[in-house]
Formats: C-alpha cells, sequence, structure tokens
C-alpha cells in the first residue's frame, strides 16, 4: 500500500502554489492516512487555500461553504459514527469566519480531527489580514504592521476539560506526521495547528523568500516533549483525556 | 379513529418522523422552538432518531446538510431572522444536491421585531433568499392537520428532487391547536436515493464543478449544470401541485391568500371565489387559466404585497393587494378594505 491510493489523480498537479507548505501537509496527511489505513475518511473542507484540499484526497470529500466545515463534519458524525470525519481547512476559515463552531465543537468533544493549515493571511483573497497573524505582520489590510494580537488558538482548545491541541509545521515533517497520527487516533475532538505561511501574500509583502520564511520557522520553533501547554516558540502536543 | 390535539409545531414533528426523519438540528428561537421541543421528546421511544442542538442557526443547517449527505432524512426548523441567516447554506444545499427539509414558522422583522406575533413577510426570501441561480418549492399549509400532510410531502419532495425544500407556516398556524385524526391522512413515503458518504469517492463542492472536478472558469459547465438543475426541480414540482380553489360562480372576482390569512378569509367565500396556492413556488400553473375568469384579482397577506408582486409578473396583469401588518390579521379589516376595492 501507498499514500498515493489517497490522492485523486485527476486533480494533479495541485492547484497550489509551487514551494506553499501545503504540499507537504496534504502528503504527510496521505501518508499518516495510509499507514493507520483509515479508508473509512470523509474529508470536509471550508473556502481558502486549504479548502480546495478536500478536492485532492481519493474519498468522499465535502467542500462547504466558508467557516462551516466543522458543523458539516458533526452532522457527518453524528449519522454515521464509523467514519472518520476530518477536517481540512484554514485558519481564516476555522478561526476567523467560522470561530464559533470551533469553541463550541471543542466544548462537546465532538469526535471529530481538524487540520487548520495556518497561513498567517487570507491567502486566496489576496493576502489580508487574519485571525492568526503576528503584530508587526504587513498585509494588505495592514499596510504599516499588524497593531493586534493574533488569535490565542491553543487557549481556546485549552479553556475546555478534555482537548487535544498539537502545533506544527511542515518544516518539522516527521513531527507533522506524529501529530496528525495521534489527532486521527484520539477519540474526541482533535485539533492541529499547522504553522505554515502563506510565501507568496504574506512572505513576499513581509520581503521574505521562501527560503527565509521555512529557515526562520526551523529557527523559532523547538519541539516541546511534554504534555503541557505550549510556549509561543514550541511546537508540541498538549492533551487530556 | 384516533383524534388528537395538536399544535401546529407538533403536528410537524409528528409529519417528520412519519417521514422518515433521522437527523434534526435546530437552534432556539420563537415561534419554532416547539418543533425542536417535540423532537427530544420522541428520542425516548426513537433510538435512530439523532439530534443535535446546534451553537447557532448557521452550525443547525449545516448539521442537518452534512447528516443528510451522510444518509439520513435531515430537517431544521427556525424562525425569520434565522431563516436569514440560513440562507447562504440553503444555497449550498441546492448545490450538493443534499435533501433537506427548513422550516420557517415566520414572524414580525424586520431585525427581532415583533417575535410572538405571526407574519407572511419571509414569502421572497423562501423563494430566492440565498444567492445565484437555484430555485426552491415551497410549500405552506394552513391548518394543523395540513402542517402533519405538508411535512411528509416536504420531505418526499427533498428525496425526489434532492433539494432543500421550504416549508413556512407563521406564528399562528406554528401555535394553533386543533383536533386531528392523523389517522386518516393518505400518504406514500419516498426512499433515499442519494448514496451515503463512505460509499463512494465523490467530491461534494459549492464550486461550479464537472463530475467532482472544480470548473471556475467555464460558463457552459454552469449553464448546462443549471438548466439541468432548473429542468429536475420544475419537473419534481409537478408532482407536488398542491392548491385549493373555491370558485363562486356569482363573484367575477378571486381573492388570493395562503397559510393564515387563507383561514381567516374562508368565509368570504360565500360572496367571492378563494384560490389557495399550498405550493407557494413554484407558482402554481392551473392560476393562469382559473385567473382568466375573474375581472379582478385581490391578494391578502400579512406583508406589504410580496407574493402580489410575484403573481403580478406571472399573470401579467394589475392585481389589488389588501396587507395585514404588524401580525395582526383581521377579517373585519379585510371586509372593510374589500369593500373599498370592490
Amino acid at each position: 500500500m501507498s499514500f498515493q491510493r489517497f490522492v485523486r489523480k485527476e486533480m494533479l498537479p495541485l492547484g497550489w502554489c509551487l514551494g506553499c507548505g501545503l504540499h507537504t501537509l496534504f502528503y504527510s496527511t496521505c501518508e499518516v492516512l495510509d499507514k493507520l489505513n483509515k479508508t473509512n475518511t470523509v474529508v470536509v473542507s471550508g473556502i481558502g487555500c486549504t479548502g480546495r484540499g478536500a478536492a485532492y484526497f481519493n474519498l468522499d470529500s465535502v467542500h462547504g461553504i466558508h467557516g462551516r466545515a466543522i458543523p458539516l463534519a458533526v452532522g457527518i458524525k453524528k449519522v454515521n459514527p464509523k467514519l472518520n470525519v476530518m477536517v481540512f481547512s484554514g485558519d481564516g476559515d476555522l478561526l476567523g469566519i467560522g470561530g464559533n463552531h470551533l469553541i463550541h465543537a471543542a466544548r462537546r468533544s465532538d469526535n471529530i480531527t481538524v487540520i487548520c493549515n495556518n497561513n498567517e493571511v487570507f491567502a486566496m483573497t489576496g493576502g489580508q489580514l487574519s485571525p492568526t497573524t503576528r503584530i508587526g505582520g504587513i498585509t494588505i489590510t495592514t499596510p504599516k504592521g499588524n497593531i493586534v494580537q493574533p488569535i490565542n488558538t491553543q487557549g481556546i482548545l485549552l479553556s475546555n476539560k478534555k482537548y487535544f491541541y498539537a502545533r506544527t509545521s511542515p518544516v518539522f515533517k516527521e513531527h507533522l506526521k506524529k501529530c496528525l497520527k495521534e489527532a486521527l487516533e484520539y477519540k474526541g475532538f482533535s485539533f492541529v495547528e499547522v504553522i505554515s505561511p502563506c510565501i507568496i501574500n504574506y512572505a513576499r509583502k513581509m520581503g521574505k523568500n521562501v527560503a527565509d520564511v521555512f529557515k526562520e520557522i526551523k529557527k523559532t520553533y523547538k519541539i516541546c516533549e511534554e504534555n503541557r501547554a505550549l510556549k509561543d516558540n514550541e511546537i508540541g502536543i498538549v492533551k487530556n483525556d | 379513529m384516533k383524534k388528537k390535539l395538536l399544535s401546529g409545531n407538533e403536528a410537524i414533528v409528528e409529519g417528520a418522523l412519519t417521514a422518515g426523519l433521522e437527523f434534526f438540528s435546530s437552534y432556539p428561537i420563537t415561534p419554532a422552538s416547539e418543533i425542536m421541543q417535540g423532537i427530544v421528546k420522541k428520542q425516548v421511544e426513537l433510538k435512530n432518531l439523532k439530534f443535535i442542538q446546534g451553537e447557532d442557526e448557521i452550525a443547525s443547517i449545516n448539521m442537518c446538510i452534512g447528516a443528510s449527505l451522510a444518509g439520513a432524512k435531515a430537517m431544521t426548523a427556525t424562525s425569520s431572522p434565522g431563516f436569514s441567516l440560513k440562507q447562504e447554506s440553503i444555497g449550498v444545499s441546492f448545490k450538493f444536491g443534499a435533501p433537506l427539509v427548513v422550516v420557517d414558522c415566520q414572524r414580525v422583522g424586520p431585525s427581532t421585531g415583533m417575535p410572538t406575533l405571526g407574519s407572511q413577510s419571509d414569502i421572497l426570501q423562501a423563494k430566492h433568499g440565498s444567492h445565484g441561480d437555484y430555485i426552491n418549492i415551497v410549500f405552506y399549509p394552513n391548518s394543523v392537520e395540513e402542517c402533519y400532510k405538508y411535512t411528509i410531502e416536504s420531505m418526499n419532495a427533498a428525496e425526489d428532487s434532492l433539494s432543500p425544500i421550504i416549508l413556512l407556516t407563521d406564528g399562528i398556524i406554528s401555535h394553533m391547536y386543533e383536533t386531528v385524526d392523523l389517522e386518516k391522512i393518505k400518504y406514500s413515503i419516498k426512499k433515499r436515493k442519494l448514496k451515503p458518504l463512505g460509499e463512494g469517492k465523490r467530491h461534494f463542492t459549492g464550486l461550479t464543478s464537472e463530475d467532482g472536478i472544480p470548473k471556475t472558469k467555464d460558463s457552459t459547465v454552469y449553464r448546462k449544470w443549471y438548466e439541468k438543475r432548473k429542468k429536475e426541480i420544475l419537473d419534481v414540482s409537478k408532482k407536488y401541485n398542491f392548491y385549493e380553489y373555491i370558485e363562486n360562480k356569482k363573484s367575477n372576482t378571486l381573492l388570493i391568500a395562503y397559510g393564515i390569512s387563507s383561514r381567516v378569509i374562508l368565509s368570504l367565500k360565500e360572496n367571492y371565489s378563494i384560490f389557495r396556492p399550498i405550493r407557494l413556488f413554484p407558482i402554481i400553473e392551473e392560476l393562469r387559466e382559473i385567473a382568466k375568469k375573474y375581472s379582478k384579482i385581490i391578494v391578502i397577506e400579512m406583508n406589504d404585497g410580496q407574493y402580489k408582486n410575484e403573481l403580478e409578473a406571472f399573470l401579467k396583469r394589475d392585481i389589488k393587494l389588501i396587507t395585514q401588518l404588524g401580525g395582526k390579521i383581521s377579517l373585519k379589516e379585510i371586509e372593510s378594505e374589500l369593500s373599498k376595492i370592490c
């Protein structure tokens, strides 16, 4: 068996920009699905670059309206609990317009896995400020730099008694796969935040090239092996059953 | 014969379950909440009936769409402000071909308006509240018995057309109690034809696409898709051609009313002919012939002419309007308005 059985061949080449971390995230997800033999998976997505990903999986998939991937997934899981229901969407979709659904699905601990590609902007629409843009981030709508603090995704998840939150990045590929595997095996609501800044509509405006972006992530983030709240410069898995 | 005292909302619950409802999600709102409460009560005896109280109106309809794609007959219920919030999702349900019933118990708006008072002011948003090209089948019963019957028909039409069906009521019909004998109502039940998620490698997308492959810059694909979809819905709607026509040979005036207004004006049949659409949209084709017999047509509705304007465009002639706004409907007022027109 190979991860390729999870790739929808008709969709190649994938629509994402060359060099975007989404390629690594997508193929890593396929590898993990292959390893876990999760052929009963349904992928649900919302709108944006990452949202297009649902179509790339060789599985039943649903590409809904902006921000509503989580409730679609929750409805699917409720009707057929045997399905492995996985949301594959971006930060604008899941943390911005769809933020309310995240809060409540995490609170209910709905048994689905959410993979959130955090590219730190609304990339597909040209690079506007998103809830995850860092302070100082230059976007089309914050040309002098963002002055508002980004959303605390980990905080939203950890405010519940039961939670699974992982932070990782395509730059740390093995760590990424570990997070995806544990998230997919977790019983309850699992959330994987994948730090992967947009290389075109964000990095360029910040005066960086692709290599700079990924080098910076490699330099900034340290892997935390302990099960505790992650610091801003850490990646890792935090969970409580 | 087994008579029961039921409200309109309770009859909707009974109808949905008779039609095979398997999933319900909704968000509390007056005057629709009794439908959700009714479903929860039924869960005690029906283990296969799944329910989630959504965190908001948009969540609840999207849960229903997910449930529908996963293989369950699904329904959501709301009232006017919630119906507005659900509109974008009604569009995606049409796009996916996900069968679904959306109940809207209308109340007075705009905004929070008069929450406990009935209204008929969602006629246009029932017809076309979402964006883009799509068509809806819209039903509007006028009694508790009909709430039961047309909930079943709505669920059937959803399966037949693979689309969202709008079932309108109003605060009055929803909360009105009547004695009904549900056992005497005849119905048939449509089976699922959409293969549930997990059994294929299909891609349901809101994007314009062909065989699941997005084609977002190809106008020919869009036109072909819409033409086909429109024909499907129109063909299905012909099987649900529900209306009531009370002919009064002495009258040259045709009164048109639906839902609660048709109940209120029923006694006027002594002096006028009455046409009552139960399927509001697509507009009943027979009305074209019926209308020809009358020199005057008057629409009586609890909004500022929403259906009247639709009918004027449909019949291509002037139609008079009697409005009953702000949640109050009175036969006396209607009769006085009528005497000014006729």
